[in-house]
């Protein structure tokens, strides 16, 4: 697929190649349409300062929202294991961590801060960053869902020590969750070198220049990846 | 971009912004210190003797009527004990207890501390000291949160889920029938109905002299008493005498709300304050530097 977009001076051409399934974009914004409520209702439950929100028929819907999202937020991953399993275990090998991730996040401050691509070795279909967070929201996904349902059938009938206990973890999973959360959303929304990201999940696809630069190792295969890799670093300490 | 050194430039304007920033979401959930309150003489407050108490459990009916509090199905194997303890329906209880003397009575409901847990840790106020010295539970304020009955030295509150969907849930337990109070009906129906006088209620003061007096008969017959309340969590308005250590009674020496309660707001909280605003910190500063440092027209 070519798209062409002819400027005054210059024709841009963009060339896609696929990189998303529709699954997995279709599970990734229905996780985010669930995270969201999850997180904004959480939270106001949460910070002393938001509990006169929290109070009377507003708390109820509050506590409304946030159990019926959780719902769906808990069955989205199991849905997507029933529909495509082997899919889903796919994407959470792609997502565990390995020693080639330290060299991303040695790069990192120089790359995303400065934008000096020769910093970053090649990455493959996520980045680490982005392994990270597919990480994070795994486990997160597991304790929420582990102290949430006993916080939610078990209030009022649970020894009133465990039930601090979960909401303690509840929490935590909840403060950890949300930082990445907002990293990753000014990355994807608002960060200049990542412009594509955001059209790939929407569309299924990437641009190929961007896939070359930002998922080498995908793109090209590692081998090829770091080859090309040391080649531009070569360049640029002769700069 | 190719390479070449760039340095990290923010001025001082955006570093000091940014850093109050920080700062002000860091603290915006922090708590003040509250006082150390104490009981004074003129406080109502109840008295129970345990050597007089026969285990009648008219304390427990009066309770359960004047509260309109519904039954609780009674176990058949524990015939005496039931129920089992104190519930969200279930604001005062005869137990038995194994001390030093032996088996007797001991009479259980909310101890109404002059500085109390409870209060301390209620968002939303439904919990307070009345002026009248027990701790008053307005339940049309109670949102259900639960933190009274997790940091109550004794577990008295205990919640009352209404709606499972909603989370709709009251706190629930003795007001040391502050209706009564209020209204000038009597003393709490607990005391006022028991026939042998074992709960009884009155000025905290004149209660402490007259507990004070009958620890000094019952040492005298031999018996290791002494009274409880007289300064636990800043004093006690439900004065107990005791026949041996708190501990045989399931009371606590020194009332401390659990470690794990304050864990959450002394650690959690603010860590998650701090986690926060130094995220947004660092996002808004990268925002703001990647916008200069990096320019889209370079960017393949
Ligand atoms: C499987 C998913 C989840 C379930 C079953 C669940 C369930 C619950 C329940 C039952 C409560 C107690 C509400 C009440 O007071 O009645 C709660 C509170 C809370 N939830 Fe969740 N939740 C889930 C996911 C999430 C997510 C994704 C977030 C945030 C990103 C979150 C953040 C919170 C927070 C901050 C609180 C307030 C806890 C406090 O009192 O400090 N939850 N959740």
């Amino acid at each position: 697929m070519t798209v062409q977009l002819k400027g005054r001076a210059e024709a841009i051409t963009i060339q896609w190649i696929p990189k998303y399934t529709f699954m997995e974009r279709l599970g990734h914004w229905l996780h985010t349409a669930t995270f969201v409520p999850l997180a904004v209702t959480g939270m106001i439950l949460y910070f002393p300062f938001l509990q006169p929100l929290a109070q009377g028929e507003a708390g109820l819907l509050i506590r409304l929202v946030h159990r019926i999202a959780a719902v769906i937020f808990g069955l989205l991953p199991i849905l997507y294991f029933i529909i495509q399993p082997r899919r889903l275990l796919l994407n959470i090998r792609e997502f565990l961590p390995n020693k080639d991730d330290l060299g991303w996040l040695k790069g990192a401050p120089a790359y995303y801060l400065l934008g000096r691509h020769e910093a970053m070795p090649p990455q493959g279909r996520f980045n680490a960053g982005e392994k990270m967070n597919g990480l994070v929201m795994i486990i997160a996904w597991f304790v929420f869902g582990l102290t949430g349902l006993p916080m939610w059938f078990g209030k009022g009938v649970i020894p009133p020590e465990l039930y601090r206990w979960l909401v303690v973890f509840h929490d935590l999973a909840m403060i950890v969750s949300v930082c990445m959360f907002l990293v990753h959303l000014y990355l994807a929304v608002a960060h200049p070198l990542m412009w594509a990201g955001l059209v790939s999940m929407r569309f299924g696809v990437t641009s190929a220049d961007y896939a070359a630069e930002h998922h080498a190792k995908w793109y090209y295969g590692p081998k090829r990846a770091m080859e090309i890799w040391e080649a531009k670093k070569r360049e640029a300490a002769q700069h | 971009m190719n390479g070449k050194k760039s340095e990290i430039k923010m001025s001082r304007r955006e570093f000091l912004g940014l850093s109050a920033l920080g700062l002000g979401i860091s603290l915006a959930g922090a708590r003040p210190a509250t006082a150390v309150r104490a009981a004074s003489p003129d406080e109502v407050a109840i008295l129970y003797d345990p050597v007089k108490c026969v285990g009648c459990k008219a304390c427990q009916m009066a309770c359960k009527r004047w509260n309109r509090l519904p039954n609780e199905s009674t176990d058949p194997l524990r015939i005496y004990e039931s129920p089992w303890g104190l519930s969200a329906i279930t604001w005062n209880i005869i137990k038995l207890r194994r001390t030093e003397v032996g088996w007797h009575f001991f009479n259980y409901q909310c101890m109404h501390c002059a500085d109390a847990a409870c209060v301390e840790v209620c968002p939303t106020g439904a919990l307070s000291h009345d002026p009248l010295g027990f701790v008053s539970l307005d339940r049309d304020k109670c949102n259900g949160c639960g933190y009274c009955t997790q940091f109550c030295p004794y577990g008295v509150p205990h919640l009352q889920v209404a709606n499972l969907l909603t989370g709709e849930a009251k706190s629930a337990k003795c007001t040391l029938c502050q209706d009564r109070l209020w209204a000038g009906i009597g003393g709490p129906s607990c005391a006022e109905v028991c026939p042998v006088g074992a709960l009884t209620w009155g000025k905290r003061g004149e209660l402490l002299e007259k507990a004070r007096a009958r620890v000094t008969e019952l040492q005298s017959r031999g018996m290791n008493a002494r009274i409880y309340g007289e300064n636990e969590a800043g004093g006690l308005h439900r004065l107990s005498i005791l026949l041996d250590e708190p501990e045989q009674y399931g009371l606590p020496s020194v009332p401390k709300t659990p470690a794990f309660a304050r864990a959450w707001q002394r650690v959690i909280q603010p860590l998650g304050n701090v986690a926060f605003g130094a995220a947004l910190v660092g996002i808004l500063g990268a925002f703001l530097f990647v916008r200069r440092k990096i320019r889209m027209e370079e960017v393949r």
